[in-house]
């Protein structure tokens, strides 16, 4: 490779040359930790509920009068629910994965203890609601009807005793690290401790709360869900009879009870809901590509422009070179080698400058660590960018004819 | 070593055929010194173009060498051009954003040479015209005659089979011109084969043969009766 006389050659261009590394140190930086930053919010946008999502749709109801006994109802609710084609299973439930409201409880290792151990969103509902969820356990086993308790109760009785708790992964790693949390007690509600009797591999929580470092803190209580005020029935069905069951399920707790709100916006399939819960973040990725596409075009657009002036400001040259016996290959050779040392020196400065970038931002959000292996890919994008951006300039060059070094100045 | 025969060059556009070269006939040996002088508009730069591989002909047949060129592609006269001619310009040609020992080196990095051999070709040809101690010089740094000198350094190092020179004193003072001839005749008394174009007649003189071009052919007027020539050649269409 003629390293040597391109360093020559730009060595007397600085300023020019200069711009233009500075431009792809800018888009290197800018770029690693944009595309850093698109991955984020995919993993989050692609984070596991841990619920069988094909599978499941959501009613909420509101009352409007005052149902003398909501639990009655429920039991019809449940019975007409389980009645429409293509239901599998039903069970009342108080929120659900990227439901956004949530109920939140401080969980603790010793009674009367202090500071809580860790802030855990916490799901009740009726005895179907693991197998409804379709929610994977680990290790242990789903609760069984005696450890249930009416929710009414636990509210108002401090006395009584909820035996047993399920606990996500996360909350298991994070209590007990590396040791078996089966039969380990917490307190979570009440004076009494719950005992661990299942392991979920992942139980999302309704709402960001907590940061990223809070991520799948679920617990799952046998405590009925309210139904007093307005009730929540998640219903698993067959594949493909979602958006059927949603209308004859509708349809079918008016018959129960015309005198009740159907809330539309809550009555849904569960992917509906995830793609509402994520939709800044999806926006967000689509920004911020935006942002990655328009500079990168940009800088494209710099290196096609400076290559241009470049070959038309040295077309005697190009003919001199061509002269004494350059082949048009070694012509387009010249500045796809000027172009590398270019980006070279760009990228070297834009790696430098994305972490620099990257801890600003670390600084400022919950944001990890660039990961070394952007910046390598960065400079690919970026160095196949500039060889790209080249060609075209480099093939006029490379037309030059040698005939133009005996062409009077 | 130079052979053309039936040569014929025609720039054509779309209103316009131009015969620049027709049943053009040449033939220089190893060692000749040739200066082709003619009027302005007679042809002399297609010639040197075409004799240089920098240009296609239209028809005939030219050997360089012993090899024949016309069924050449591009990169094989690149290649061709590169090992057997040694250009000298009238403008020198020489890259500004280059030193002397770069601009020497130009050709011989196409050639990819080994870099020892390199430096010691360019060592050499800067030596033999008096520059050894500019090589780090830029060419903006040097006189008109020392240009010239740099660029037929250039064209030695690539120890050419032909030296083609294109009006190689047209920029410089006649003080200048003289050395730079002087370094011409040297190096063909040496044994460089050297075809000179020049308009000028008593430089022209100076050389072993002289070849008139009027009207795109090889005339057989002498250097008197050239002179006595119009400078521009009435050209047909």
């Amino acid at each position: 490779m003629n390293v040597h006389p391109i360093l020559a050659t730009l060595r007397r261009h600085k300023t020019a040359a200069g711009l233009i590394a500075l431009e792809i140190a800018l888009s290197c930086a800018i770029v690693s930790n944009a595309v850093f930053l698109i991955g984020d919010r995919l993993d989050r946008i692609r984070q596991p509920s841990g619920l069988a999502e094909a599978e499941l749709v959501h009613f909420q109801l509101v009352g409007i009068t005052r149902v003398e006994d909501p639990e009655a109802q429920a039991a019809e609710d449940i019975a007409a629910l389980r009645a429409v084609p293509g239901v599998r299973s039903v069970a009342t439930v108080n929120q659900i994965p990227f439901g956004n409201s949530s109920w939140y409880s401080s969980l603790n290792l010793e009674p009367e203890q202090q500071n809580p151990t860790m802030q855990v969103t916490t799901y009740v509902g009726s005895e179907d609601l693991l197998e409804t969820m379709g929610l994977s356990l680990v290790s242990g086993r789903d609760f069984v009807p005696e450890e249930y308790v009416e929710f009414q109760q636990a509210q108002s009785d401090p006395e009584v005793v909820i035996p047993a708790v399920i606990v996500s992964r996360a909350v298991a790693d994070r209590l007990f690290p590396g040791e078996n949390p089966l039969g380990r007690s917490v307190y979570v509600w009440g004076a009494a401790p719950q005992r661990i009797v299942g392991v979920v591999e992942h139980l999302a929580k309704p709402n960001d709360i907590g940061g990223p470092s809070s991520e799948h803190t679920s617990v799952l209580m046998p405590v009925s869900a309210p139904v007093q005020y307005g009730i929540n029935y998640l219903v698993r069905v067959d594949a493909g009879r979602r958006d059927g069951v949603l209308e004859e399920g509708v349809a079918a707790l008016e018959a129960v009870n015309p005198s009740r709100i159907v809330l539309e916006d809550r009555t849904r399939t569960f992917e509906a809901f995830r793609d509402d819960y994520f939709q800044d973040d999806r926006a967000m990725a689509w920004l911020l590509v935006g942002v990655c596409v328009a500079l990168l075009v940009v800088t494209a657009l710099g290196i096609v422009g400076l290559a241009s002036f470049w070959v038309q400001q040295r077309t005697r040259q190009i003919g001199i070179r061509r002269a004494l016996g350059a082949t048009r290959g070694q012509i387009i050779g010249y500045f796809q080698t000027e172009n590398f040392l270019i980006a070279t020196i760009g990228i070297a400065a834009g790696m430098v400058l994305a972490y620099a970038i990257n801890g600003a931002l670390m600084g400022r959000y919950e944001l990890p660590r660039l990961p070394w292996y952007y910046l390598p890919l960065g400079a690919v994008v970026l160095w196949t960018l500039g060889q790209l951006s080249v060609l075209g300039p480099a093939l006029r060059a490379a037309a030059v004819p040698p005939a133009v070094a005996t062409r009077s100045v | 070593m130079l052979h053309m025969q039936d040569v014929s060059k025609v720039y054509r556009t779309e209103l316009v055929e131009t015969h620049a070269l027709r049943h053009f006939d040449i033939a220089v040996d190893e060692g000749e010194f040739v200066a082709v002088t003619g009027p302005s508009g007679s042809g002399k730069t297609t010639f040197l173009n075409i004799a240089g591989l920098l240009e296609d002909f239209t028809d005939g047949s030219y050997r360089l060498d012993g090899v024949e060129v016309r069924s050449l592609d591009d990169a094989a006269r690149s290649r061709l051009r590169n090992e057997k001619v040694g250009f000298i310009f009238q403008g020198f040609n020489l890259i500004p954003d280059l030193n002397l020992f770069d601009n020497v080196d130009v050709p011989l990095r196409y050639r990819r040479m080994p870099a020892a051999e390199r430096r010691r070709r360019i060592e050499t040809a800067l030596e033999r015209v008096g520059l050894a101690s500019r090589m780090k010089h830029y060419p903006s740094e040097l006189s008109g005659g020392q240009q010239q000198r740099a660029a037929i350094a250039r064209a030695l190092a690539g120890e050419p089979r032909l030296l083609l020179a294109d009006e190689p004193t047209g920029n410089l003072d006649s003080q200048m011109a003289r050395d730079v001839m002087e370094l011409l005749e040297a190096l063909n008394a040496q044994g460089s084969t050297i075809v000179m174009v020049t308009h000028d007649l008593e430089l022209a003189a100076r050389a072993q043969r002289n070849i008139y071009i009027i009207d795109g052919q090889v005339s057989d007027l002498d250097l008197a009766e050239a002179a006595a020539r119009p400078l521009v050649a009435a050209r047909e269409a």
